[in-house]
Parts: structure tokens; C-alpha cells; sequence
């Protein structure tokens, strides 16, 4: 009796597991289409993203220019080190963009119409909102990454640190954007610690000494979303492949439990607002 | 003019309220320039190198003031609100006031700039003079000699930027555009002087907003010639000209295709 209703459990879970992914790909299958409604902006930001993305080829040209050997770092693995930062945030963006403004609905008490659904509120925040342009950066980093340095193993080193990278930016930006459950202003720095981010990860890590190297692998994971994975696929390790994967886990269950303990604290004014 | 002057003055008085949340942008501007701080003294390799004639105490200073000039001006009145205006047809109710409405938005950019300047140049000479050393032969008459060609490049960077988004009477987003004049500015403008490019190219790049919007303020300041004072600024002041004449014409042509649903 006992083995029957845990087996019926766990096919409920099962069920429920496969049904909240399902609801989670119709979210961004939608918020893609929406932005498709006008195919030539829908497209002019893609490929100008892209153009946007290559004109750093011109500073790293200059730079190279004048110096062969910048941090450790040829161009070709600029080049990767591009193609991992452009690839990883443009996932993180494309699936997950709306963790990057939580504050706002934290602030503003817009997380209402996320609690009154039947569905986990995290993940429905989450896929609630897509950026047309993060195709465009995915897409550079994938063809930079076949243009440069391809290899069939480079690629699937290059898939795996994409979705470990985007889940490293999108767990930090959910960690400091739940920062906001406890203080009005938390918005200001997280913001900004979460650009940072960005901004350091298209420099090589060789050109920054010290203290600096310990702030970029542990408070402002750029090393580990894309410094460590670059160095990875230029000479693989096993151990490192795993600190990566572990650090990934780690943030991505700090950012959760902290995005929970902060909901309880949540209120608003029962502001009205629809979801379309 | 006077008209003008109040919503400068009121966008002034308006922003000065928020002076701390300026404040607060510092910290993304401070990590910008302790990239490119870390940038350049590995290029450097030793202090006495000089990289185009700059020497890294100067490559660096450049780099804060061409990006003080970037930060300062980044507001998303010329950008987002005057393309949003014109996208949700807002722009049929103000374009009905007694003003002109490009000069309404330059005039709120001004009063933003003004508050950002400031503040921006204030906290960057604190940060540069305690992490490079202060500005080789830096003299104070030659500062107040390059402030015009500093208030210039600002207002070129809000009337193009403008132009750019006016372009949303035509199509329905003019982001793409801005992603691409932005890293012009950027990637060329902010990191390297015009002096870094090979012969060849230095002409042409004289004739992009680079000069006027990035090199010819930051030169003023860390090398000053007066040869170079009397090129900036003429080049400034028809940079400027031609910019009000463009931004009048898109406005002009784009004000009488306009088609708002009534609501």
C-alpha cells in the first residue's frame, strides 16, 4: 500500500516537473513570438547587435597591434573569451530577462500577478520577459567561436560553458535582485555589481593582479562564468571543469534560497496588474 | 530663450534632488576606468614608454576624461523619451506646446548634464590623482581654456544622439542605431586618441562626432596646445551647426508624416 502511494507521488511530481518545463518553453515561445509581431525591428536588432558586438574586433586589433601578448592572452583567445561572454549573456538575456530587473517589481509591488498563478513563482517570473537583441550576442559568440577556434570538441566545451554562464549570470542577478526583499536602495549596487560582471568579462583576467583576481572569481563571479571556462577549453582539466560546475550549483542554490526567504517578506498595495 | 532657460532651471532644481543617485552611477564609471587603468599600465611596460606620443600617466588621464564626458551624457532624455514620445504618439500632445520640441528635450539634457558633470569630474580627479598621480603639466589656465570645448563636445553628443532617435518617425525602433553611434564613441573614441590610428585613417576620423564628442576636450586637457584650441573648437562649432540643421530637418519632415490613433 505504502510502495503504491509513493510510486503515485513520484508520478505526480514526474508529471508536475514536466508540466511546469513545458509551461516554461511556452513562456519564452511566446515572449519570442510577441517580439516577432514586427519582423523588421525584430530583425534590425538582431543583426545590429551583432555589428554592435563586432566593433570590439577594432580595439582588440589596435591593442594587438601594439602588444602581441595581452594578460597572457593571443587574440584568438580574446576571441573566445568574447564568444563566451557575448554567447552566455545573450542565453541568460533571451530565457531569463526578467531577473534582471526584479528589483523593479520587488519595489514597485509588481510580483502580485507571479503569486496568484498555479505555477512555481520563481520560474514564472523568470520567463516572463525575453530581450530580441540577446539573440543577436548569442549568435556572435557562436560564430565567433566557429570562425576562430573550431574544433568539435572546442564547440561542445563551448555549448556546456554557455549554459554554465548564463546560469552563473542569471543566479547572481536573481541573488542581488532579491538583495531588494530587505533594503529600498539594494537595486542601486546590485545593478551595478551585475554590469561590472559583464564589463569585466570581455578583458583578460592576466591584465588584473592580486586582490583584484580574488574579487573576480568569488564576488563578482566573472572567473568562473567565463575566465575559468576559457582557460579550460584553451587546456582542459577535469578538476577546474568541476569547480565550474560545483560554483554553478552553489550560487544558483544561494540565489534561490535567498529569492524564497526574501518573498516572505514581500508587500504591496494590491496593485492591479495584468500579465499579457 | 527664456522659456528655455525655466525647464533648465526646473530640470536643474529636479535632478538636484536625486544628486545621489548620480552619485551612485560612480560605481559603474569607477570599474569602467579600473579596467582600462589595468588595461593600460600592462601595455605600458615601463613608465617611461610613450604609446603615440602619451605617456601611460597621460593615456590613462585621457581615458577618465573622455569617459566623464561619456557618463555625463548618457540620459535617456535624448534617447528613450524622446523615441518613446514619438513611438506612443505622446509626442501629438507636445509638439501642440509653445515650444519647439527638440529644444525642449535639449534643454532637459542640459539640465541633466549639468547635475552629472560635476559630480562625475569631482569624484574622477579625486580617484585619478590618487591611483596614476596627478596630470602631467596640468595648469589651471589651460583648464578653464578647455571647458567650452568640453560643454561643445557634451551638447554635439545630445544633438546627434537626438537625430538618432528622431529616426523613430520613420522606423519603429531606433535602439540599433544608438548601439552603433554609442560604440563608435566607445570603442574608438573613449579608449584610444586619433594619434594611435596609422596616418592614413586620422583625416577620416576627424570628420566623425569622435573628434568633436571625445578627442578634441580630452586632448585640450592632458596635452594643451594652442594651435590645437583654435582647430577644436571651429571643428566643434560647425559640428554643432550642422547637427541643429539636421535635427530641425528630421523633425520637420518627421512631424508632418506623423499618423497618431486618436485616444
Amino acid at each position: 500500500m505504502n510502495a503504491r502511494v509513493t510510486m503515485r507521488t513520484n508520478i505526480n511530481k514526474t508529471a508536475a516537473i514536466k508540466n511546469q518545463l513545458k509551461v516554461c518553453i511556452l513562456s519564452v515561445k511566446y515572449n519570442i513570438m510577441r517580439e516577432m509581431l514586427n519582423r523588421v525591428t525584430f530583425l534590425t536588432n538582431i543583426i545590429f547587435m551583432m555589428l554592435n558586438n563586432a566593433a570590439f574586433l577594432i580595439q582588440w586589433n589596435i591593442l594587438f597591434h601594439l602588444k602581441k601578448n595581452i594578460g597572457g592572452y593571443t587574440i584568438r583567445e580574446v576571441m573566445l573569451l568574447w564568444a563566451l561572454s557575448a554567447s552566455s549573456y545573450g542565453l541568460a538575456h533571451l530565457l531569463f530577462a526578467r531577473v534582471f530587473s526584479l528589483h523593479e517589481l520587488i519595489i514597485n509591488g509588481k510580483l502580485d500577478s507571479y503569486l496568484v498563478q498555479p505555477k512555481n513563482v520563481l520560474l514564472s517570473i523568470m520567463t516572463s520577459a525575453t530581450k530580441t537583441s540577446s539573440i543577436g550576442d548569442l549568435l556572435y559568440g557562436l560564430g565567433i567561436v566557429c570562425i576562430f577556434c573550431f574544433s568539435f570538441r572546442n564547440l561542445l566545451l563551448f555549448l556546456l560553458f554557455t549554459v554554465t554562464g548564463a546560469t552563473i549570470l542569471t543566479a547572481y542577478a536573481l541573488l542581488m535582485g532579491s538583495l531588494s526583499f530587505w533594503f529600498v536602495r539594494a537595486d542601486m549596487v546590485g545593478s551595478h555589481l551585475v554590469d561590472s560582471m559583464v564589463n569585466f568579462s570581455t578583458y583578460p583576467d592576466g591584465i588584473f593582479k592580486g586582490a583584484v583576481k580574488f574579487v573576480l572569481y568569488l564576488i563578482i563571479p566573472t572567473g568562473m562564468s567565463i575566465y575559468l571556462p576559457v582557460h579550460i577549453m584553451v587546456n582542459f582539466h577535469m578538476g577546474r571543469l568541476l569547480i565550474v560546475l560545483g560554483f554553478m550549483l552553489l550560487l544558483l542554490t544561494a540565489a534561490v534560497f535567498t529569492f524564497y526567504r526574501g518573498l516572505r517578506r514581500y508587500s504591496s498595495s494590491n496593485l492591479t496588474a495584468a500579465r499579457l | 530663450m527664456r522659456k528655455y532657460a525655466v525647464i533648465y532651471r526646473s530640470i536643474l532644481m529636479e535632478n538636484l534632488q536625486y544628486a545621489i543617485n548620480t552619485a551612485m552611477g560612480f560605481i559603474t564609471y569607477f570599474m569602467i576606468i579600473f579596467i582600462f587603468m589595468q588595461l593600460w599600465n600592462y601595455m605600458y611596460s615601463s613608465p617611461a614608454d610613450l604609446i603615440a606620443g602619451y605617456s601611460r600617466q597621460q593615456m590613462i588621464w585621457y581615458v577618465m576624461i573622455t569617459e566623464i564626458i561619456w557618463f555625463s551624457a548618457r540620459t535617456a532624455t535624448v534617447t528613450r523619451q524622446a523615441a518613446t514620445d514619438i513611438k506612443d504618439g505622446n509626442i501629438a500632445y507636445l509638439m501642440n506646446k509653445p515650444y519647439h520640441y527638440t529644444l525642449y528635450i535639449m534643454a532637459k539634457y542640459t539640465g541633466e548634464w549639468s547635475i552629472r558633470l560635476p559630480i562625475y569630474a569631482a569624484f574622477s580627479a579625486l580617484a585619478g590623482v590618487i591611483m596614476v598621480g596627478p596630470l602631467p603639466d596640468f595648469h589651471p589656465i589651460t583648464f578653464l581654456a578647455a571647458i567650452p570645448s568640453i560643454l561643445l563636445g557634451i551638447t554635439i553628443n545630445g544633438v546627434f544622439k537626438l537625430c538618432i532617435s528622431l529616426i523613430s518617425f520613420w522606423i519603429e525602433d531606433s535602439n540599433p542605431f544608438q548601439w552603433l553611434y554609442d560604440k563608435l564613441i566607445l570603442v574608438i573614441g573613449t579608449l584610444f586618441p586619433v594619434e594611435i590610428f596609422p596616418q592614413a585613417l586620422q583625416p577620416f576620423l576627424k570628420l566623425t562626432p569622435i573628434y568633436t564628442v571625445c578627442y578634441g576636450p580630452a586632448k585640450l586637457l592632458v596635452d594643451f596646445q594652442t594651435d590645437k584650441l583654435l582647430e577644436i573648437l571651429p571643428a566643434q562649432l560647425l559640428y554643432l551647426g550642422l547637427g541643429i540643421i539636421l535635427m530641425f530637418f528630421l523633425y520637420g519632415k518627421g512631424v508632418k508624416k506623423l499618423y497618431v490613433n486618436g485616444g
